[in-house]
């Protein structure tokens, strides 16, 4: 089922005369896991922000759950798109407690809540801490409980993996994995490392400058990549092909 | 690619991006600039009687002194400020630590007490010279009541602009470069002309600007020691000759030339770049000065602290010894009380319409209405005599139509409302000094970053509800050293209080102006040190803050 569309997006910062979008069109399904590829400044950013309700787009449409949220003359604010959404930085209040930063997002039975949250992701009994205190790895896990707390159909990530080495990376995909499938919820995450896509991904969309290049099956886009960019992603993988396809065989 | 910029498409956007606070802002601008619309508008209405007068007989002397003062107090601040600072910050020499702050402190005299405790200080029966006569030294003492005698004492009291912005530009300077130079062959002092010099060279002009706005502000100093400028000119015109329309007209000749000097700064900074990337930063080490070169390092620097703070304080603490049973009384008491109090209300108004300027023109979707946001910063270029005119046109013309209104219709009898009255100063002191508080603030704002303010808003909290519970919090500290910078400034500001101030109300500075210009200089030094001690603690503290 189709819970998130985008048809025709475009947007600019300087008022048409560059774009950093230009006439994308994607449709996300529920319960699945997205990667966003690209260099930097190729627009991966700005499209989650655009998701996100954070920027109003220049044209196009956005829909969440065939509801229209973004376009020419509509935006709907952030909170009410029902989109969680991890900031590279992380973006944790660093004046409140974790259990604060938790709970800020809800109203009521905060209790249960945040314990049920920090039992998730297994930092029970670290409700006091702020977060200077935690190491880069826990505060990242933070900020995704503080994301997820609110109950969100769709989750997205800015390059989650790009501080943390390779054990801190293979336990926190290991942790998303386990929160799609628990939890049922659509995840878009960006990465310019292709290796964080075939670990996670069911599908990957690569964007450069602005535009779509190619989008599906990450299997199937590294048998068949249809632009030099795209290839040229896969072959500067410093993982052997053989090793590649191991892992991908595994996924499907 | 289709057109998607199209009027139609414009307009739907339009529509879809304006909001509450983008007419908050819009209300908020035109407030803070109403002042300076109305000069501009009011030049329409052609000049005054005495404008003939005045261009035929004073204009050109207004011209040249102010000119003058520009470029005198340009060099010699240069001088002062840009030295000390290269002192301090690439030397380790003897008191090196103390004399770092002790160099900002001639901030805390106006200018105007500085130019009392001079004339003080040098005038034939002054203490310099009566000390030396009874040593049995010759010295008949300095006429400071002259051009050049002001240049000096607004150089001596206002050169800490161009050494604190300097100081910070070749402490930021990577010892890469230094290291880089050396390695070629080059000296320091051939390192300082040809390398350290031109990349401080925004800082330095950034610097001189508020110097030369300074100046250009001086009311006090001008006055006493009886050198006509534009300032003094707009005085003598709205106040002895009555007639606001050549007020007016000098004003906006006034701020026509502090313009050409802001455009002036900005095009000599076009599309250079004075900064290395962070990556290619290390941290500017010293070099030690030992036995004889930093003993004459240590003087060097401290005679710009020395002349700006020492000589002057000394002189007013004397004149307080002599006079202070005379002055302080309950009177006084009340004068402190209005001071300080006046100074933090509009202190922290200030702030706060600084901060949520700040905050609306960054929730607001247009571009530009926060472009023009921007227009609401230049207040602190135009002199406060100025903005006292443009609140005095607009206010006089209420109170008018009040007057007659209540009369009319309620046969009611009233003096001025709104002319006179407190909220009209402090309103005067939100538009001179917004800028004071608004660059802290933007600072600490941009430090936070939006992506706190975003996760909060994705997390269900509205905008006001977000600044209350993540940014103010974290704002704390831009925000007092906000309120405080305001505070120091409305505690020394004289033209614009002098202008503005209720008759029955009175002030530190003022009391200090008034008891000059009626040949109580004695007199004049409690209020005047009331002024310093405040200011110091403030400038101490706030460089503490810097610092760490």
């Amino acid at each position: 089922m189709t819970i998130l569309e985008i048809c025709n997006l475009y947007k600019s910062f300087d008022s048409g005369k560059t774009f950093v979008l230009r006439d994308i069109n994607l449709s996300f399904d529920k319960g699945k896991v997205y990667a966003l590829i690209g260099d930097s400044g190729s627009g991966k950013t700005t499209l989650l922000r655009l998701l996100s309700g954070l920027e109003p787009v220049d044209a196009g449409k956005i829909y969440i759950k065939d509801k229209l949220v973004s376009d020419e003359s509509t935006l709907i604010s952030p909170h009410e798109r029902s989109i969680g959404m991890v900031f590279q930085d992380l973006a944790l209040f660093p004046h409140l407690t974790v259990s604060k930063n938790i709970s800020f997002g809800i109203v009521g039975d905060i209790r249960d809540n945040v314990s049920e949250m920090l039992h998730m992701i297994e930092l029970s009994g670290y409700d006091n801490r702020y977060p200077h205190q935690l190491s880069i790895g826990q505060q990242q896990r933070v900020a995704i409980a503080r994301a997820l707390v609110t109950k969100p159909e769709i989750l997205l990530l800015d390059e989650p993996f790009s501080n943390l080495d390779e054990n801190l990376k293979t336990a926190l995909r290991q942790k998303l994995q386990f929160i799609v499938k628990q939890l049922e919820i659509t995840m878009v995450f960006i990465t310019h490392d292709v290796r964080d896509a075939i670990a996670l991904a069911d599908e990957a969309m690569f964007l450069r400058n602005g535009k779509l290049l190619q989008k599906g099956n990450i299997h199937e886009i590294f048998q068949n990549p249809t632009s030099d960019y795209v290839r040229s992603v896969y072959e500067n993988l410093t993982t052997s092909a053989e090793q590649l396809l191991t892992v991908l065989s595994k996924k499907t | 690619m289709k057109n998607i910029y199209t009027s139609r498409n414009k307009i739907r956007r339009f529509k879809r991006d304006i909001s509450t606070w983008s007419v908050w802002v819009l209300i908020l601008v035109l407030l803070i600039g109403l002042p300076i619309y109305t000069i501009g508008i009011r030049l329409f209405d052609g000049p005054g009687e005495m404008w003939e007068h005045i261009v035929e007989h004073l204009l050109g002397l207004y011209l040249a002194n102010s000119l003058s003062l520009i470029l005198g107090c340009g060099l010699l601040t240069l001088i002062f400020g840009v030295f000390s600072a290269w002192f301090v910050s690439h030397y380790d020499f003897p008191g090196r630590r103390q004399l770092e702050w002790l160099l900002i402190l001639p901030l805390a005299i106006p200018s105007y007490i500085t130019a009392y405790a001079y004339h003080g200080l040098f005038e034939f029966s002054g203490s310099l010279p009566v000390l030396f006569r009874h040593a049995g030294i010759p010295f008949n003492g300095i006429d400071f009541m002259n051009l050049p005698g002001l240049i000096l004492v607004l150089s001596i009291s206002l050169y800490p602009y161009v050494y604190v912005s300097t100081r910070v530009a070749f402490l930021h300077q990577s010892n890469r470069l230094k290291e880089v130079s050396a390695l070629m062959g080059t000296s320091l002092r051939q390192f300082f002309f040809r390398v350290a010099l031109p990349l401080a060279r925004p800082a330095i002009v950034g610097g001189l600007m508020l110097v030369m706005m300074e100046v250009l502000n001086d009311y006090g100093a001008a006055h006493y020691y009886g050198v006509n400028t534009f300032t003094t000119g707009i005085f003598r015109a709205w106040f002895s000759l009555q007639d606001p329309q050549t007020a007016i007209y000098l004003s906006a000749l006034l701020v026509a030339i502090i313009f050409g000097l802001l455009f002036f700064e900005s095009w000599q900074r076009r599309n250079k770049r004075y900064t290395l990337s962070a990556q290619f930063t290390i941290r500017n080490l010293r070099t030690p000065l030992k036995g004889k070169a930093g003993i004459i390092a240590m003087i060097l620097t401290f005679i710009p602290f020395l002349l700006g703070f020492m000589l002057p304080l000394a002189q007013l603490i004397y004149w307080a010894i002599l006079t202070w049973s005379k002055v302080v009384d309950t009177e006084f008491i009340q004068m402190l009380w209005n001071s300080f109090g006046i100074a933090l209300s509009s202190a922290v108004i200030t702030a706060l319409a600084a901060l949520l300027l700040i905050y609306m023109s960054d929730w607001n979707r247009l571009y530009g209405i926060r472009l023009f946001a921007r227009s609401a910063t230049l207040g602190y270029a135009i002199p406060g005599a100025i903005i006292a005119i443009g609140i005095l046109i607009p206010t006089l013309a209420m109170d008018k139509f009040l007057i007659g209104f209540l009369q009319q219709y309620f046969n009611v009898t009233t003096g001025f409302i709104i002319n006179g009255t407190i909220a009209a100063m402090v309103y005067a002191y939100l538009v001179r000094f917004l800028t004071v508080a608004y660059n802290p603030l933007e600072a600490a704002s941009l430090k936070i970053g939006k992506h706190l303010s975003e996760s909060s808003r994705l997390l269900g909290r509205n905008r006001l509800r977000t600044l209350l519970s993540i940014e103010m919090p974290l704002l704390k500290t831009g925000l007092f050293s906000a309120i405080v910078l305001v505070f120091v400034d409305v505690l020394k500001e004289l033209p614009l209080t002098l202008i503005l101030k209720p008759y029955h109300i009175q002030t530190l500075a003022v009391k200090a102006y008034e008891y000059a210009s009626d040949e109580m200089v004695a007199e004049a030094s409690m209020p005047s040190l009331c002024i310093i001690v405040t200011c110091a603690i403030i400038i101490r503290y706030l460089n503490k803050i810097i610092s760490n």
